[in-house]
């Protein structure tokens, strides 16, 4: 009888570093599960993301090249002929000068060059 | 041998031992020894390498101003081993409604058994995603749509030759768009992926990435503003001499920027495909043409560098008929005594034949070679040709009097702008530039085209010398007096020249009439050049450069100075004459 006892008896220190081993290694599996989860789910929002950007970037051109198109000087040109728009002329009572007459330069003298005059 | 117990279980522990040492050895086989090539099979089946598409870079003028650049489109591909036979006549029926292609032709290509088939290219987004709603509601499956971009010109025909235009594959053939491809197509980039049986990409399994670099951006030094007066003008011009051919530039006589090139006939880059190849060609870099009298003022400066003569010195002309080499050359006029200037004003042959024969033959053709004549400018233009200069061993007993007037040689209209350039700059030849600089599209600059200076052709003091005799040509006394321009002194020359037959000899009643110049005179700020082949006038006699080319040059002139907000001199401002008006429809001279 006291042998039996002595067989059956549970070491409760052990049983709960078992447990305790278990539990932490279910979490860290369906932690994994998780988080691999979430990623492939990141993973999908990314892709829509970027096929949203990617609509965005596309309608972005189209828009740049309508407004380029409709900016153009030939279709300017053809708006102010079909009477779309009008110009008037500036007078030279409007015209205010502000560039002097450029003095004839020395033979080798370097001379600027850039025209100013275009609003660069 | 006795087979206890102990013995039976041994050898069932060995028989284990060896049959997983030799999985273990299977093991490390399959994975060390031939991994790669296992890895390698496996990734072909899921793992494929994405292209991502580099844009190519947009075009400017130097005003920033779009000349060139793309719009997202699609295109339509077929995979035939993904239509149903029966689903066939429902895709031809709606494919050549959409796609506006014919049925039968459809119908054959569909009914074939190829997996890649394109059925249309640059297709509008819009106009896919309507279709891609479309194939959905019908169940049409086999139909696929790829992304690519279209290149479009927003200013149509202006500026077509120098723009030039990319092939299907994005690649440029023509103008800056060939000569530049290397900076605006870019550099592709790719993304490896896996991609699940429904063929989705699964992001998490993402491999190596290279970013694609877009192209980078070009913008001229073209102004796109002295381009619409430009074309405005040629276009004036044709309608009113309808002449076979025309070249129309303008350019920076100091940093060799062209600030306007426009030929005729042109095309419009946005229909290219219908355009023929004579209406393709940059006349201005790839067509030769003999000169003519704009050539003496290579003559003229040549004599007076090496100091044989001098303005004021005098050459006899001779009364306007010369014999010489057994040949007789005229004058158009009848000239006695003649000043080294007035050979100019005048554009006496005779007076610049005698010219280059005080320099000698090879003298003279070193000046000539000097000046850029016979080699490329090095402008930045695919195709652009040498000319034709030929060597003085080549030349005959007579060729000395007829190079100086500009016959026997072929230059191409830019090397004749920038001679005259190098005469507006003080002698110093520079290279003609259409790009101005690169930069990538967030601005950063990448490169910068600083202006290059080649030779010190002639001296400052031959140059002025020069410029000061062409003013004389655009006066009164001169042959370009429909060349002035009110409020400012225009240096220029003209050039009339029998057309040359392409069988030989020249083609009577035929004339390439020019006109070259400068303005402001003591001051240049550009360089223009006017040229029509085989102009059609009323009155043969009214078909000179001066009389043709002269009035266009003036009305461009005028309205690119008033553009350059150039303050023209009071004192030189005149009435403007009933028939000489600063408008296109001018009148002739």
């Amino acid at each position: 009888m006291r042998r039996s006892t002595q067989l059956n008896r549970l070491n409760a220190a052990s049983l709960a570093r078992w447990v305790v081993m278990t539990a932490l290694l279910a979490v860290a599996g369906l932690s994994y599960v998780y988080l691999t989860l979430q990623l492939h789910w990141l993973g999908d929002r990314q892709k829509a993301l970027e096929t949203t950007l990617a609509g965005l970037r596309k309608q972005n051109d189209v828009a740049n090249v309508q407004i380029a198109a409709l900016t153009s000087r030939s279709a300017l040109q053809r708006r102010l002929k079909e009477g779309y728009l009008k110009m008037v002329p500036i007078t030279d009572q409007n015209i205010v000068r502000l560039a002097p007459i450029h003095p004839a330069p020395e033979e080798n003298a370097i001379r600027p060059v850039a025209n100013d005059q275009v609003g660069k | 041998m006795r087979w206890n117990g102990r013995t039976r279980c041994a050898l069932v522990c060995i028989c284990f031992v060896l049959l997983f040492s030799a999985f273990s050895f299977r093991l490390v086989y399959l994975q060390l020894v031939k991994h790669d090539e296992y890895a390698g099979l496996a990734a072909e089946k899921h793992v494929y390498k994405q292209p991502i598409y580099a844009e190519r870079g947009v075009i400017t003028d130097a005003n920033g101003e779009i000349l060139a650049h793309n719009i997202p489109v699609e295109i339509v591909v077929a995979d035939t081993s993904h239509l149903t036979k029966e689903k066939v006549a429902e895709a031809v029926a709606l494919l050549s409604q959409e796609l506006k292609l014919d049925p039968d032709e459809l119908s054959e290509k569909l009914g074939s058994d190829r997996h890649y088939i394109v059925l249309k290219r640059d297709m509008p987004t819009s106009a896919a995603d309507a279709l891609r709603t479309k194939l959905r509601e019908q169940d049409l499956h086999g139909i696929y749509f790829e992304h690519d971009a279209a290149r479009l010109y927003p200013n149509g025909s202006m500026l077509c030759h120098v723009i030039g235009f990319t092939d299907f594959d994005h690649k440029g053939i023509q103008g800056v768009e060939a000569s530049m491809d290397e900076y605006l197509r870019g550099q592709d980039g790719y993304r490896y992926i896996e991609h699940d049986r429904a063929g989705q990409e699964i992001v998490l399994y993402r491999g190596q990435e290279r970013a694609a670099r877009d192209g980078y951006q070009v913008h001229l030094g073209i102004d796109l503003n002295l381009q619409n007066i430009v074309e405005n003008e040629i276009d004036a011009a044709v309608r009113e001499y309808s002449p076979q051919k025309a070249t129309i530039i303008l350019m920076r006589p100091q940093t060799g920027e062209i600030l306007a090139m426009a030929n005729r006939p042109a095309f419009d880059l946005n229909q290219r495909n219908t355009a023929k190849p004579e209406q393709m060609k940059n006349r201005a870099v790839i067509d030769m043409m003999e000169p003519g009298s704009t050539f003496k003022i290579v003559t003229a400066a040549a004599a007076l560098n090496e100091k044989k003569v001098r303005p004021d010195t005098t050459i006899f002309c001779e009364n306007g008929v010369w014999n010489y080499g057994g040949r007789t050359l005229h004058d158009h006029r009848p000239y006695g005594e003649l000043s080294v200037q007035n050979i100019l004003v005048k554009s006496s042959n005779i007076g610049a034949a005698k010219l280059a024969l005080s320099l000698g033959d090879q003298k003279f053709y070193e000046y000539i070679r000097r000046f850029g004549f016979g080699e490329r400018t090095g402008v930045e233009l695919p195709g652009e040709i040498n000319g034709t200069i030929r060597p003085p061993q080549n030349w005959s007993k007579i060729s000395i009097t007829r190079i100086p007037m500009g016959h026997e040689v072929a230059v191409t209209p830019l090397q004749m702008t920038v001679a005259m350039a190098t005469i507006a700059n003080g002698g110093k030849l520079v290279t003609p530039r259409v790009v101005k600089s690169i930069t990538t599209a967030e601005g950063k600059t990448v490169s910068e085209f600083s202006p290059s200076v080649v030779r010190q052709v002639i001296l400052p003091e031959t140059a002025k010398q020069i410029g000061n005799a062409l003013r004389g040509v655009v006066s009164d006394r001169g042959t370009a007096a429909a060349a002035a321009v009110p409020g400012f002194v225009i240096a220029g020359k003209t050039g009339t020249a029998q057309k040359v037959d392409p069988h030989g000899g020249y083609e009577r009643g035929k004339y390439v009439v020019s006109f070259i110049g400068f303005l402001p005179a003591d001051h240049p700020e550009f360089v223009g050049l006017v040229v029509l082949d085989d102009a059609k006038t009323s009155k043969p006699e009214l078909n000179y450069g001066g009389l043709v080319a002269g009035p266009i040059f003036s009305r461009i002139a005028e309205k690119a100075a008033r553009y350059l907000d150039l303050a023209p001199q009071p004192d030189l401002i005149k009435p403007t004459a009933p028939g000489r008006v600063a408008s296109t429809g001018a009148s002739r001279h």
